[in-house]
């Protein structure tokens, strides 16, 4: 039962052996490798809710520690930091904390003292900006009270000038760097000089961009934190919501921002496709499961990993508290039906018209913003660019009569 | 309408406990006597999972209360409590923070009917957690009648191989192990007071 824990750390769940890898076609060697042969070079993994892209990531992350000669740091942001308050350069600041720690730690480095004062004085700067700092101001040399519209007109008059903003012809095509992201830029490149000394590439991993669901707040770190990553040369694997894949006009942007971008489809339980399987065999779930209940489990769950392996969990745990000597089909009807209603709730009349619609046509236009928020919410799963589907727990609850009316 | 399972606090706590640490469920409140029910469950948790539990408002929590509280300490059982409702904001916050949530010990959302639909629509990454295990507040089992009750009495004793008395000194002396079985024993001999 403990190998069937859908809400263990990913970490936990890589170190004792339960991740079948060849599940994604090995994404994360090919993840790894890009990053290890193109300093500088971005990725991003995009997928739905529970797809397995922190575990991809983390895998990544495990080949390129073996490979022995890079710098890899893994961050998952959202337990760094509140995201919905996220401002650009948090990410900066994040990978420049870890930076410091290494670089200071590195005890093969022998340092002059002055060598070691501006490090002092970089590794300041780096806290301060991921931290803030105090500021004392002297009120009585300066005037920088809130002037009113009165005040700013006389002045402009007693001073005989206006100022007035005239736009430019040539508008930048990506927002300028912030002035407080210009200025971490030295300390970072500072550390990076002596941390690549030691190490030949370094790589940063930053899980948790995903949870944006709205996508505006993922743009101003790609335009920000990203790019002077970029610049840095430091190469980047970060995950991304499905928003920046899906909805009008978006795929061009990311596919001009990123130089690989990961698609996680859903994997399809179909009969010829053991993958979904080898999942469970992997956590020993032929142990608990017959090869029927199993399929059912598989089918169930869409293919969406996280509930393939709650399924599994929660189907045990119905035929032990129900007192059965092993699961039953009863057990994992009963689950899928706990599912499946979990879908369902909060799902208005339109939303059910389209998910109907789908099921019987196979028609699904995703450039329609209710119909994002269905993918968004798993209720729509994505197995390719042009096969969606509906979430089979979910279909097997619609009312019957609900779907005889479309 | 489908709807969701109905489950007696103390089989919710035994479903945690099956599950070991890690466990994420949701619960939704009664329409009555919420309080009370709350305090219920809060009961049925400590003695089932043997460890303490703590109540939780969401409402009035900042990420930064949360994420200490749910970390010191961070294997005890949370319930996180929905209250009357949380905005929709409040939602979608929490659910952009669901790593920082993390925690070793069990974590059940006590959530009203329109916050399971909230929490469904508007945290995508919570409701992954949770999975199936939403679950009705529903009346306890142990309300049973007497015939009912000396049936399982009977069951429990041939299954262990000793008497209830037995099971009683055992407790007594300590020796009964904090299984489920044993709590439901002892609950039903109307020894609730050895747990």
């Amino acid at each position: 039962m403990q190998a069937f824990n859908p809400t263990a750390p990913a970490r936990d769940a890589l170190e004792a052996g339960l991740v079948f890898e060849d599940l994604h076609q090995s994404l994360y060697r090919n993840l790894a490798a890009r990053a290890d042969l193109e300093p500088g070079s971005q990725q991003l993994l995009v997928g739905g809710v529970g797809s397995g892209k922190t575990t991809e990531l983390l895998l990544a992350e495990q080949w390129l520690r073996k490979q022995g000669n890079g710098l890899t740091f893994f961050y998952d942001i959202s337990q760094e930091t509140d995201l919905s308050s996220l401002n650009s350069g948090a990410l900066l600041a994040r990978f420049g904390i870890g930076l410091d720690w290494i670089v200071l730690n590195l005890g093969s480095l022998s340092r002059a003292d002055s060598q070691a004062e501006k490090l002092g004085e970089f590794s300041r700067e780096i806290m301060e900006f991921a931290f803030g700092k105090r500021v004392r101001r002297d009120l009585t040399s300066i005037d920088d009270r809130p002037k009113s519209i009165y005040e700013l007109a006389r002045d402009e008059v007693e001073s005989h000038f206006l100022t007035e903003n005239v736009p430019g012809k040539l508008n930048p095509p990506l927002p300028p760097l912030n002035r407080d992201i210009q200025e971490v830029r030295a300390p970072l490149e500072e550390f990076l000089a002596i941390a690549r000394k030691a190490h030949r590439d370094v790589v940063v991993v930053f899980d948790g961009l995903d949870r944006l669901l709205d996508a505006t707040k993922f743009w101003s770190v790609v335009h920000q934190d990203l790019r002077l990553l970029r610049e840095m040369k430091v190469s980047v694997l970060a995950t991304a919501p499905l928003s920046v894949l899906f909805g009008a006009g978006v795929g061009q942007s990311i596919s001009d921002h990123f130089d690989r971008v990961h698609h996680l489809s859903v994997i399809a339980s179909d009969p010829e496709n053991a993958s979904l399987r080898s999942v469970l065999d992997k956590r020993r779930g032929s142990e608990l499961l017959t090869m029927q209940e199993a399929d059912a489990i598989c089918h169930f769950s869409g293919g969406v990993l996280r509930d393939l392996i709650s399924l599994a969990r929660d189907a045990a745990e119905e035929a032990y508290v129900s007192d059965h000597d092993s699961i039953t089909a009863a057990d994992v009807e009963k689950v899928v039906h706990q599912l499946g209603t979990g879908y369902l709730r909060g799902l208005g009349p339109e939303a059910t018209k389209t998910l109907l619609k789908l099921q019987s046509s196979k028609s699904f236009k995703v450039d329609v913003p209710a119909n994002v928020e269905l993918l968004l919410t798993r209720r729509v799963l994505e197995y390719s660019s042009t096969d969606f589907r509906v979430h089979p727990a979910l279909l097997s609850v619609i009312p019957r009569t609900e779907q005889k009316r479309v | 309408m489908s709807e969701f399972s109905t489950e007696p606090f103390f089989e919710i706590a035994r479903r945690l406990e099956i599950r070991g640490e890690t466990g994420w469920v949701a619960v939704l409140t009664p329409a009555t006597d919420s309080s009370a029910s709350l305090d219920q469950l809060q009961t049925e948790l400590q003695s089932v999972l043997q460890k303490p539990a703590r109540v939780i408002q969401l409402e009035t929590s900042t990420f930064e209360e949360l994420r200490e509280a749910l970390h010191q300490p961070d294997g005890d059982a949370v319930i996180l409590s929905g209250g009357t409702g949380l905005t929709l904001e409040k939602w979608r916050s929490l659910d952009i923070m669901r790593s920082a949530l993390e925690r070793k010990g069990p974590v059940i959302l006590w959530l009203s009917p329109g916050d399971v639909a909230h929490l469904i629509e508007h945290a995508p990454n919570i409701r992954s957690f949770i999975g199936g295990s939403i679950f009705l507040a529903g009346p306890d089992r142990g309300i049973m009648t007497e015939t009912e009750r000396q049936e399982r009495l009977k069951e429990l004793s041939q299954h262990f191989g000793f008497s209830g008395a037995e099971a009683v000194r055992k407790a007594q002396a300590r020796e009964l192990p904090h299984e489920p079985e044993f709590v439901e024993w002892l609950v039903l001999l109307g020894r609730g007071d050895l747990l």
